[in-house]
């Protein structure tokens, strides 16, 4: 896949921590030091385990992270402007307007009383102050769109008569509508079949590139990233722990945990076993300072669990934030 | 290797309220079970694989056809619940945390099946202990609720539940596409370690091709209700004959930039409803290969050999266009093992 390294930074994220507080304990410290930068007409896949925080930073470039959670520092730009400092009224503006999110589980995410030819057209009522008439028509175009077997039929019904795969297009439609240009698609894919999944994965990616949109690929399949997108981000525990091309990341993977992630895939437990460490998972929240990753790191070394590792940029479009890179 | 369940032209369709037409979710199918093997249904959502599944656990009454447990009629409600037969066939459920009591404790969820089959308190107990070091549960985890365990272990109690009854059959629904990467190489390990240990017979229903390859002994693909294609794993994937076949194995995504299964067969077009099914093959109308035949009528079973069957007129001309008869996924596998071993 083409290099897009011209192109102006859409988001840029920096030093980003978010934190949920916990009765009578610490704070769970849900992204701690995020840095992200994407690119106009860029892709990029942001893969990691449930609970590492990928959802908490979708949620937080929407400026929708929920109380009592907090942004206790950093920033985060969208087209130069901060958007910590926008006001509600111009924040409605931009979301679902220029910035849209593709949300999983959408059968419950989706107004169980309205039907969904309905609730596609009232974004675009709200954002484009489009007629009704008009609204629906673009509605029926987007289910079209999204390739809604029967959309005409589909149009009149409620959420819980379509299957998820339906249901996800249609969570879809209602976040292409008005032609955004930055998408965040937080694991939209993951409920899908694989031939649905393949459509709506080259739906996303042709509209990202016929215009010029740019999107966070937020995902559990290291898979689906090989193939869609300029750039892999690994997260593990709130923080990014290696970023790089595509080619780059798959051809020779370096820090541990992505070795990990991607043994997972390999048929031989042996070799599996090589790069995975069992630990029990009391043991895993415990380590504040030094690599967070070092209890379940089968290179961890005492100086790993004594002093935390910055991000180095190995090679060129290659970073890894690990004391002992994986040398190939 | 003797038959487990032989499911014989098997159809359910449900009826639609206030009209008198009907989803027609599964007709025809046809296969078998061996002990000790794993059977895998695989295809789209609304393919009608979850359906089979509940036919043959009794949960639902089928349409027509025949389903046998070692000869014996099974497949009306009341014969799966008779006494001879609990216990004999299991399930293992998609969702673990929704499949799982959050109010009662691990060790007497993976117990209870136990209760029915009349047995005293402490026999359970004791036979709850084995079970769990057996899937490799911790014995605290007994005492404690399913939301203290993660997704991994949480299903190790929906396994352990199911093989405590010591059963022939069990039918696995998805069991690991709600987990992590890692918690499914965990499961599907398991699966098959106690497979090898209790020669249990598996329907694995699954729409995640990696994880079919790996653990299956034969693959049926479904389209529709019908199977449109069974044979080994083996050739299913290096040698599939039908279009729909092939065109559900392109779209398997690995994780390999440099592999990618671009296909000479592409499928275009809608599924057709499961209310209004053409007459002729289902996939005529987004097939490459459709002439006239295939609209006129459904092909029957063709035989290639090896147990290998084929529903397609045109399978012949299907193959000689497919040249890619190397198995993407073993390529794969290889090119990971280099990888993983290089860096260690």
């Amino acid at each position: 896949m083409a290099e897009n390294s011209a192109a102006g930074t859409i988001l840029n994220i920096e030093g980003l921590n978010v934190s949920y507080p916990v009765y009578e304990t610490d704070p769970v410290r849900a992204l701690r030091g995020i840095d992200l930068k994407v690119r106009e007409g860029e892709i990029i896949g942001l893969v990691g385990e449930s609970g590492s925080g990928k959802t908490t930073l979708a949620r937080s470039i929407m400026q929708l992270i929920s109380r009592p959670g907090r942004v206790d520092s950093g920033r985060i730009e969208y087209d130069g402007r901060d958007l910590a400092t926008l006001g509600e009224e111009e924040l409605r503006a931009l979301r679902g307007n220029d910035i849209a999110m593709v949300i999983p589980n959408p059968r419950t995410e989706l107004n169980p009383l309205v039907t969904v030819g309905m609730q596609i057209a009232n974004v675009a009522r709200y954002h484009l102050s489009l007629p009704r008439k008009e609204a629906k028509k673009m509605a029926m175009a987007m289910l079209e769109a999204v390739q809604i077997p029967d959309p005409t039929r589909r149009f009149k019904a409620y959420p819980h008569e379509l299957s998820g795969g339906m249901a996800q297009r249609v969570v879809m439609a209602i976040a292409l509508i008005c032609s955004p240009r930055f998408i965040i698609s937080d694991d939209a894919t993951s409920g899908l079949d694989v031939t649905v999944q393949t459509q709506v994965l080259e739906l996303l990616q042709d509209l990202v590139q016929q215009q010029g949109a740019s999107m966070l690929f937020i995902t559990r399949d290291i898979g689906i990233t090989a193939h869609y997108c300029h750039q892999v981000a690994i997260i593990y525990a709130g923080e990014i722990v290696e970023l790089a091309s595509t080619q780059n990341f798959f051809d020779n993977p370096q820090h541990p945990y992505s070795v990990m992630l991607l043994s997972a895939f390999s048929h031989n437990p042996k070799l599996r076993g090589l790069w995975t460490k069992v630990v029990d998972a009391a043991l895993e929240g415990a380590a504040e300072s030094g690599c967070y990753f070092a209890a379940r790191c089968v290179r961890a070394s005492d100086k790993c669990r004594a002093e935390h590792p910055d991000m180095r940029e190995m090679t060129d479009a290659h970073s890894v934030r690990c004391h002992h890179p994986v040398e190939r | 290797m003797s038959v487990v369940l032989s499911v014989q032209n098997l159809v359910q369709h449900f009826p639609i309220a206030g009209s008198r037409s009907v989803v027609q979710a599964v007709n025809n199918v046809s296969f078998t079970v061996a002990r000790g093997e794993t059977l895998s249904l695989v295809g789209e959502s609304g393919s009608g694989k979850t359906t089979v599944g509940r036919c043959i656990l009794g949960l639902i009454d089928p349409t027509g056809g025949d389903i046998s447990f070692h000869g014996e009629k099974i497949g009306k409600k009341h014969n799966v619940r008779s006494r001879g037969l609990r216990g004999k066939i299991q399930l293992v459920f998609q969702e673990p945390a929704e499949s799982l009591d959050p109010r009662i404790r691990i060790g007497v969820t993976i117990g209870e099946p136990l209760r029915s089959l009349g047995e005293k308190r402490e026999d359970r107990n004791k036979r709850v202990r084995e079970i769990a070091r057996r899937v490799g549960l911790s014995e605290d985890a007994l005492y404690q609720y399913p939301a203290e365990l993660s997704a991994g272990q949480q299903q190790r109690v929906g396994i352990a539940r199911a093989i405590i009854t010591d059963p022939e059959l069990i039918v696995l629904d998805e069991p690991t596409s709600a987990l992590d990467p890692t918690a499914r190489a965990e499961i599907i390990d398991l699966l098959i370690r106690l497979q090898k240990e209790l020669n249990t017979a598996y329907l694995f229903i699954s729409h995640d091709l990696s994880t079919v390859r790996y653990l299956s002994h034969r693959v049926a693909v479904m389209y529709l209700g019908m199977i449109v294609e069974q044979g080994s794993a083996q050739d299913i994937f290096s040698r599939p004959r039908h279009p729909y076949s092939i065109g559900l194995l392109s779209s398997v995504l690995l994780p390999n930039p440099n592999l990618e299964r671009r296909s000479e067969v592409s499928l275009q077009g809608e599924i057709p409803s499961p209310i209004d099914l053409p007459e002729g093959c289902y996939l005529a109308s987004r097939c490459p290969f459709v002439e006239a035949e295939c609209n006129a009528r459904m092909p029957d079973a063709d035989d290639i050999g090896g147990g290998h069957l084929v529903h397609c007129f045109k399978h012949r001309n299907v193959i000689d266009e497919e040249k890619a008869t190397l198995d993407y996924f073993e390529r794969f596998q290889e090119e990971a093992e280099k990888l993983l071993i290089s860096g260690h």
